[in-house]
């Protein structure tokens, strides 16, 4: 009986502290919205809803813009983003699995290797990378922001071992007593049960390739037909942050996250609701 | 660490063939960052003209620039309050919400959304609910009846910077702590509640050793992040022509070398930088050798 | 690529022999780069001008590229860096040391003497900037003046006359008193008298010590002078106006968005023509007065962005062509009806393309103003320099620290700069 009381005043409590600490997740995204809905002369009141709602802020944004550069934009944003996911998780997965599971000479030192990459920053090795894709004449094209991701990565490689880790070995002892070979191991069995993991890295590597800003605005021509929307879109904050025009400014700032929050609501399904469902089974 | 399949004859392609990319990712790392950046850390250069031998001369003179100093004693500062806010919150966060109750996956999600930002557009909207006469936190102290703070000036601009990036931390942690919480068996609970183990108690027992590789990952990736940590912090302490009020590291290294020409110099410090970087990784390795539990 | 190059040049020769050639044979099509920093709006008049002149030069396409500032420089030194330069990108005058003495652009002085007569027509003080010893490495392509703007609704609102060309700095103290104003009675003050950035010295401190009988730098650009003389009384007056309560503090002015005026947050400001086309969107009612008087006198400055070609292009000669168009009537016409900036060109500046541009302002008061206007400092390390003090000035003005004392540190700094830079 005193036991689910105390069981009741926990859940409850938890429950409150889940409910504020969701709420202040939430307040600059609602506040941005919010300013972004609003008419200039009410962007600093202490309101949440506008009177009256505005789509103005968002038509200002593209006005000075050259016809359709916002779709030209998006869309290389969008297809640089996607490009990385793949090559990340391809090459990631796979050199993953090596180091988490296949014994060979060397192999600690190497992921020690490729872990202290982590350590410069992009700012500093940005020059060099730049000298290098010089010599191979990529300059101006979307080749040096595409091709690295197939050449794996230290976060994410770091990441997928350390979920393969966790994985008991049991299942690779059967399956090799199946006959199966390393990649079918790999394949058959590390993968399909990683997709949270998986799905995570995805969400993870399309959301700092689609805000990259130093990457794009380097490599390519700053031609509002051809760069990205990160690019654009601090072309065109400068001006208006100088004239306090937060209500636009917020406009382009809720602009630039939605289609994160798109490709996240359709992921999330993926692995926020399986990372439950996929305890793995003894 | 003595695990491993061992790879059989033909297999040893299938081996090599899955580590090329990386393996060739690896010496670009390796050479266009950090052999190039050691490298250049001997010279100036001052990106016009060819470089110039100076020997240790940009590390002698490191230990001279107050600037840079102050840049490095801030990124300490920094790390130390945000990586163990953002591991232990995140912890926490994912312990509760691992169990079936209602609504979980909402406040999953809504828990993961500040990840999904640009530094660019939080730092905006941070901007404006800081702000000391127009900003919505004050806003509601003054609601309360309690005095308005000045949370972007140099008093308090550390700890609301740190605020920030936990809050678009916390996420990411968040999920890595809930595929690592849900690898771990049910049984061992059970078996735990068996003994007569309570809540709590499972969770020293149970979950905290089988949750170390999360913990190593995570903190491990957290520090970096916080060595490593410009945008956020210079967007919302940015006065002046492109000055921060609290410059860290990265931010004097990118100046030195973007704006002041000085190539090796800004290329010492990233060096030193990596150094903190390299000392911390060390450790955590020590402690994965030692206390993160696998199987 | 010189296949390609080659194969043309040959066409071209044929059809030269052929038909009489109304195209020289020597011009292959050549396609160069220009960058510069801007606003949204300039790219599209930028274009026109590139359009025009691709007209003009059929064979030289230009390929224009446009950042914002922090970008700007991001990209450019990259671009450099990695040995892929752009051919021609834009200059701020104070920068241009920095890069000019680190060989970084072409000496274009061949080509002005190859033109005799292409400078007569510029304002001199522009063109000073980018002179060296041996010849301009640049060329201005407009210039700004500093000057003071209020806004007519809130003078009229407070009763206060408008400025005048005889107003002193006490002057503008004592009206900036009377507009500053805390409208709903909320405790907070909903308008400023003035708003002006004194990050940088452009926009008051400068003139503030010029016209106090204060120097900025020694010729030979060795000693910092901001703290002789004169220098001090413009320091505290600027002080004053922060302890005053008519100007935002730097912090506080970040919350509303940097520039005021713009905001409608301020009656006065004192700044360049760029700011103009930005006020005239904002539907602003305002006007133009000359910079206010010190004890020593009247004083204002001026500034330059130009033109520098890099010195490794590979297409100096079409490079120059481009300048050459641009720094001409047609091309000045053009940039003065953009309306950020005033042409170099005195008869363009005087004309109407200049004098009836959009705003119902008072044009010609950003010309007469070069009469009394110095120029700002140019010299190696300026953006540390300016960083230096910038910052460590700012303590002063949020109140946090004392200006004496903070500005004997600032200068010791300052000078350590100079002395790195040497």
């Amino acid at each position: 009986m005193s036991r689910s009381f105390t069981k009741t005043i926990l859940d409850i409590t938890v429950y409150a502290v889940l409910i504020i600490g969701a709420l202040t997740m939430l307040i600059p995204f609602v506040w941005m919205l919010s300013v972004s809905l609003r008419e200039p002369a009410q962007q600093y009141a202490r309101i949440i809803i506008p009177t009256p709602v505005t789509l103005q802020n968002y038509l200002d944004l593209f006005k000075d813009l050259p016809d359709q550069a916002f779709i030209y934009l998006t869309f290389n944003s969008f297809k640089i983003s996607i490009l990385t996911v793949v090559g990340q998780v391809l090459t990631c997965a796979m050199a993953a699995f090596v180091f988490a599971i296949v014994k060979f000479k060397g192999r600690d030192f190497l992921f020690a290797l490729l872990v202290a990459t982590l350590m410069i920053p992009p700012q500093v090795s940005l020059i060099p990378n730049f000298i290098i894709f010089k010599y191979l004449g990529w300059i101006g094209t979307q080749l040096p922001l595409i091709i690295p991701a197939f050449w794996g990565g230290a976060f994410g490689t770091f990441l997928l071992r350390q979920y393969f880790l966790t994985i008991p070995r049991d299942l690779v002892d059967a399956a090799r007593m199946d006959g199966a070979s390393l990649f079918d191991i790999f394949w058959r069995v590390y993968m399909p049960l990683s997709k949270p993991a998986v799905a995570a890295l995805s969400i993870f590597v399309f959301k700092d390739a689609w805000n990259d800003l130093l990457h794009p605005l380097v490599y390519l021509p700053t031609d509002m037909h051809q760069t990205t929307l990160t690019v654009g879109l601090a072309f065109f904050q400068q001006q208006l942050q100088a004239g306090g025009k937060f209500t636009v400014l917020m406009a382009g700032a809720f602009l630039s996250i939605v289609p994160l929050l798109i490709i996240f609501f359709i992921a999330q399904k993926q692995f926020i609701e399986g990372i439950a469902l996929s305890g793995v089974k003894r | 660490m003595d695990y491993g399949l061992k790879p059989l004859g033909r297999e040893k392609l299938w081996l090599w063939l899955m580590l090329v990319p990386t393996i060739i990712g690896l010496v670009f790392g390796t050479i266009g960052s950090l052999f190039a950046t050691l490298g250049l850390s001997l010279f100036d250069w001052d990106l016009i003209n060819p470089p110039t031998w100076v020997g240790i001369d940009n590390y002698v003179a490191l230990f001279q620039n107050e600037n840079y100093i102050e840049a490095f004693v801030n990124t300490l500062k920094f790390s130390a309050l945000y990586v163990p806010g953002v591991v232990i919150i995140s912890l926490l966060l994912a312990v509760l919400l691992n169990r079936k109750m209602r609504g979980v996956g909402i406040f999953r999600t809504i828990y993961f959304l500040p990840t999904v930002t640009s530094a660019v557009a939080t730092a905006l909207v941070w901007n404006m609910i800081y702000g000391k006469e127009t900003g919505i936190l004050n806003f509601m102290l003054e609601s309360l009846g309690m005095t308005p703070i000045c949370w972007l000036c140099t008093d308090n601009a550390m700890m609301s910077v740190v605020i920030v990036n936990i809050w678009g931390a916390i996420g990411e942690g968040m999920i890595i702590f809930l595929a690592g919480l849900t690898a771990i068996p049910r049984d061992y609970y059970e078996a735990a509640s068996l003994d007569g183990a309570n809540n709590f108690q499972q969770f020293l027992r149970v979950t905290l050793p089988l949750v170390t590789p999360s913990i190593f990952f995570q903190t491990l990736i957290s520090a970096i992040n916080a060595f490593q940590a410009y945008d956020y912090i210079y967007m919302l302490t940015r006065r002046g022509q492109g000055d921060s009020s609290v410059p860290v590291a990265v931010y004097s290294i990118y100046r030195n070398a973007f704006h002041f020409f000085r190539m090796g110099d800004a290329s010492a410090q990233a060096i030193q930088l990596a150094l903190l970087v390299g000392v911390f990784m060390a450790i955590m390795f020590w402690w994965e050798r030692h206390y993160v539990v696998y199987e | 690529m010189k296949k390609f190059l080659f194969v043309l040049v040959m066409a071209s020769l044929l059809l030269a022999a052929c038909g009489g050639g109304a195209t020289p044979a020597d011009k292959a099509p050549v396609e160069i780069t220009f960058t510069m920093w801007g606003a949204p709006e300039e790219l599209e008049v930028w274009q026109a001008v590139v359009d025009d002149f691709h007209s003009a030069n059929p064979n030289i396409t230009v390929k224009v590229d446009v950042s914002d500032w922090d970008s700007y420089w991001t990209k450019l030194n990259t671009l450099i860096a990695g040995g892929t330069p752009p051919d021609v990108f834009a200059m701020d005058a104070p920068l241009f040391l920095d890069w000019q003495s680190r060989g970084a652009l072409l000496n274009l002085q061949p080509y002005i003497d190859a033109n005799p007569g292409f400078l007569d027509g510029f304002y001199p003080q522009t063109l000073t900037a980018y002179k060296t010893t041996d010849g301009y490495y640049g060329l201005p392509r407009d210039f700004q003046t500093i000057v003071l703007f209020y806004n007519k609704d809130m003078f009229d609102a407070a009763g206060v006359e408008y400025p005048t060309a005889d107003w002193t700095y006490d002057d503008l103290l004592a009206a900036a008193k009377t507009l500053t104003l805390d409208k709903d009675n909320d405790g907070k003050i909903d308008q400023y008298g003035i708003w002006s950035d004194t990050w940088d010295m452009e926009l008051l401190w400068s003139e503030a010590i010029w016209s106090y009988g204060g120097e900025i730098i020694n010729s030979d650009h060795t000693k910092t002078l901001i703290g002789e003389g004169g220098a001090r009384d413009a320091w505290a007056f600027i002080d004053s106006l922060y302890k005053e309560g008519v100007m935002p503090t730097p912090t506080a002015s970040g919350e509303f968005g940097f520039d005021l005026f713009q905001s409608n947050m301020a009656a006065m400001t004192t700044i360049g023509h760029w700011a103009v086309p930005g006020y005239v969107q904002a539907e602003i009612k305002f006007d133009v007065a000359p910079m206010p008087k010190g004890p020593a006198g009247q004083a204002t400055s001026v500034n330059s962005a130009g033109f520098v070609v890099s010195k490794d292009s590979k297409n100096a000669d079409a490079a120059f062509e481009f300048i050459k168009f641009a720094l001409g009537t047609a091309g000045q016409t053009k940039l003065a009806q953009l309306g950020f900036a005033i042409p170099v060109l005195k008869s363009v500046a005087e004309s109407d393309a200049y004098l009836k541009q959009p705003g119902d302002l008072n044009q010609k008061v950003f010309l007469d103003s070069v009469a009394f206007a110095h120029m700002k400092p140019v010299f190696k390390g300026y953006e540390e320099w300016a960083g230096v003090i910038g910052d460590g000035l700012i303590p002063v003005f949020d109140g946090e620290a004392e200006l004496n004392p903070t500005l004997d540190e600032v200068i010791a700094a300052a000078d350590e700069i100079l002395a790195n830079n040497k």
